[in-house]
Parts: C-alpha cells; sequence; structure tokens
C-alpha cells in the first residue's frame, strides 16, 4: 500500500495549537495566533503533547489531509470505512482511491490493529514531505 | 459576529492530482474531500447550540469553565432591541444575572458551576473544521426562511466564504 500526499493543512501543528487555545482563551483568533507564533514550536509541541497525554483528541480534527492511495482492496477499504466514520474514501478503480482524513482518525488508525497498514503508509508520506515533524514525533514514534 | 476563513483545502491539487491518474472525477464526489476551517466571533451560544447539532463538523469553542465570562458581553436581538419596554426588561434581567454570577464567583464557587447562571445570549468564540459536503447541508437548512435570524446570518457568512475559497465547488454544485 502506498500513499501520496496531494494536500494537507497549512502550518498544522500550530492549526492544532490554536482549537486548543480556542478553548481557554477569551482573545481573538489574531491575538491567538500571534502569541503562538511569539512563542515557537516548542510551545506548540508542549500542547499537542498535552493533548495526546490528556487524550483530548477533538483538536486534532482540524488538521486535514488527501492522499491518493494505491495497493488497498474494496474488501480492506470497506472494512476501514465501517470501523472509522471520519475516513472519506472515493475509488479511483483498480485498486487505487483518493482519501482524506483527518489527524485524530489517522490516530485512532494507528492504535488499531485493522487501521495500522493505512496509518503507516500515511505516516510515511507524512514524514516523507515534512509536513508534521512535531506531531509525527510525538504520535508515531 | 464576525467569521473568517482560516484555510480551505486546494480543490486544484486535488483535481490536478486526479486528473494526473487520467480520472476526471464527479464535482459532488469532491465534496467529501474539500475541508474549511472557519473562525466564528461574538455569536451567541443560541446559534451556537443549533450548529452543533451538525455533527459532521469539528468544533473547539470557548470554555466558561475557565473564561472570564462576563467580559463577553452578549447578543441582542433585533426584536428586543427595537422595542423600548422589551429592551429594559432585558437589560435588567442580564445585569441581576451577571451580579448574581460575580457574587457567587466572588464567593468561591468556582467558574464551572456558576456559569450554570449565565445566559444563553452571551457570546462565544469557536474555530469549525468542516467538509463542503456537510457545509452544503448546513447552508441548506439554516439560511432557510423559516431558520432563526442569528443562524442565518451565520450560514449565510459561512457559504459565502466558501463559495469565494473554492467557486468552482459552489457554484457548479450547490446553486444547481
Amino acid at each position: 500500500m502506498k500513499a501520496s500526499l496531494v494536500w494537507s493543512s497549512p502550518k498544522p501543528e500550530m492549526t492544532i495549537a490554536v482549537a486548543m487555545r480556542r478553548c481557554y482563551s477569551t482573545k481573538t483568533i489574531e491575538e491567538i495566533e500571534i502569541e503562538l507564533e511569539k512563542k515557537g514550536p516548542e510551545y506548540w509541541k508542549f500542547l499537542l503533547a498535552k493533548c495526546l497525554q490528556d487524550k483530548s483528541l477533538d483538536v486534532l480534527e482540524h488538521f486535514t489531509m488527501s492522499l491518493l492511495l494505491d495497493g488497498m482492496t474494496e474488501e480492506e477499504m470497506s472494512a476501514i470505512l465501517r470501523k472509522f466514520q471520519y475516513v472519506r474514501a472515493t475509488s479511483l478503480g483498480d485498486s487505487d482511491w483518493l482519501v482524506s482524513v483527518n489527524a485524530r482518525t489517522l490516530v485512532e488508525l494507528w492504535r488499531d490493529g485493522g487501521g495500522r497498514p493505512l496509518a503507516e503508509s500515511i505516516v510515511i508520506e507524512l514524514r516523507k514531505q515534512g509536513v508534521s515533524p512535531l506531531f509525527d514525533e510525538l504520535a508515531f514514534r | 459576529m464576525r467569521v473568517k476563513l482560516l484555510y480551505s483545502t486546494d480543490l486544484k491539487a486535488i483535481v490536478g492530482a486526479l486528473e494526473a491518474k487520467g480520472v476526471h472525477p464527479d464535482p459532488e464526489t469532491l465534496l467529501d474531500h474539500v475541508v474549511y476551517m472557519f473562525e466564528i466571533e461574538d455569536c451567541s451560544r443560541v446559534t451556537t447550540h443549533q450548529l452543533v447539532r451538525h455533527r459532521v463538523a469539528s468544533y473547539d469553542q470557548e470554555s466558561q469553565r475557565f473564561s472570564a465570562a462576563t467580559k463577553e458581553g452578549v447578543v441582542t436581538p433585533p426584536s428586543v432591541a427595537a422595542n423600548e419596554a422589551a429592551l429594559r426588561a432585558y437589560e435588567d434581567g442580564l445585569k441581576g444575572v451577571y451580579a448574581a454570577y460575580e457574587k457567587m464567583v466572588a464567593a468561591g464557587v468556582p467558574k464551572e458551576d456558576a456559569r450554570y447562571i449565565l445566559p444563553t445570549s452571551i457570546k462565544t468564540k469557536l474555530v469549525m473544521t468542516v467538509n463542503a459536503r456537510s457545509l452544503m447541508h448546513i447552508v441548506w437548512q439554516r439560511t432557510a426562511l423559516q431558520a432563526q435570524w442569528e443562524i442565518r446570518e451565520l450560514a449565510g457568512a459561512l457559504h459565502g466564504l466558501a463559495k469565494e475559497a473554492t467557486p468552482e465547488l459552489w457554484t457548479r454544485i450547490v446553486e444547481k
């Protein structure tokens, strides 16, 4: 199974941090973004680690991605779709798919025996493209 | 109310990747793959209670457990604002509620408990990530004339921003 990244949310780790701060701050979004830019990636990493540790995975849902996937049968994809309701997949014929997921679903796929092969192919591609190194380090290593 | 698009999926990247594989997708199938992240500020909790009933979306909202709720202000419905007697009753009621909230917090009641007395007209802030199919459903339901005025305003703003970001999708499918 091989995944090729088509698109992902810009600045994914900062996006997750924005969602986290939104819950606990009365500031406007612009003020939160300025605060997060000023504090930098170490702070985003701290927030990411906290949400993973506290199992507050909802904030990960704002990091989204679309990939082309080959090497997955209809049966395999059907099993995934039955179990993970937020995976979006469009068949492109043969064993090719356009797949969209958010980072929470990716973590849940990773932690599930049946979902792990799909998650691994996505994580390998994200790693190769350097999309979200902090998230990768905390969630998948 | 203020609504801002924080990001949206690059539709051209998706169409380009599919075309490179010789696939010309039905635009409707792309609705599942195009995502928008919005920031919504200064709408009431009355409206966000309606919004979160649309479940195929991700929401993170300012918490009243930790924030100073009384700094946020309230939304006043036009029907109340336009009626002097109603406006007076509304403002008097709010004064009483906020005074009780402040007294409870001062007496050591945690904000998470004191907030039980706060009105649903209180302004709130949230981020929302939603795919085009789900957003289409929200726009269809919540811009209808029988929808409540504030969520109609919100749905109109979401529609406008989504259409601006991905006009091909909204013109070809949603408005057909």
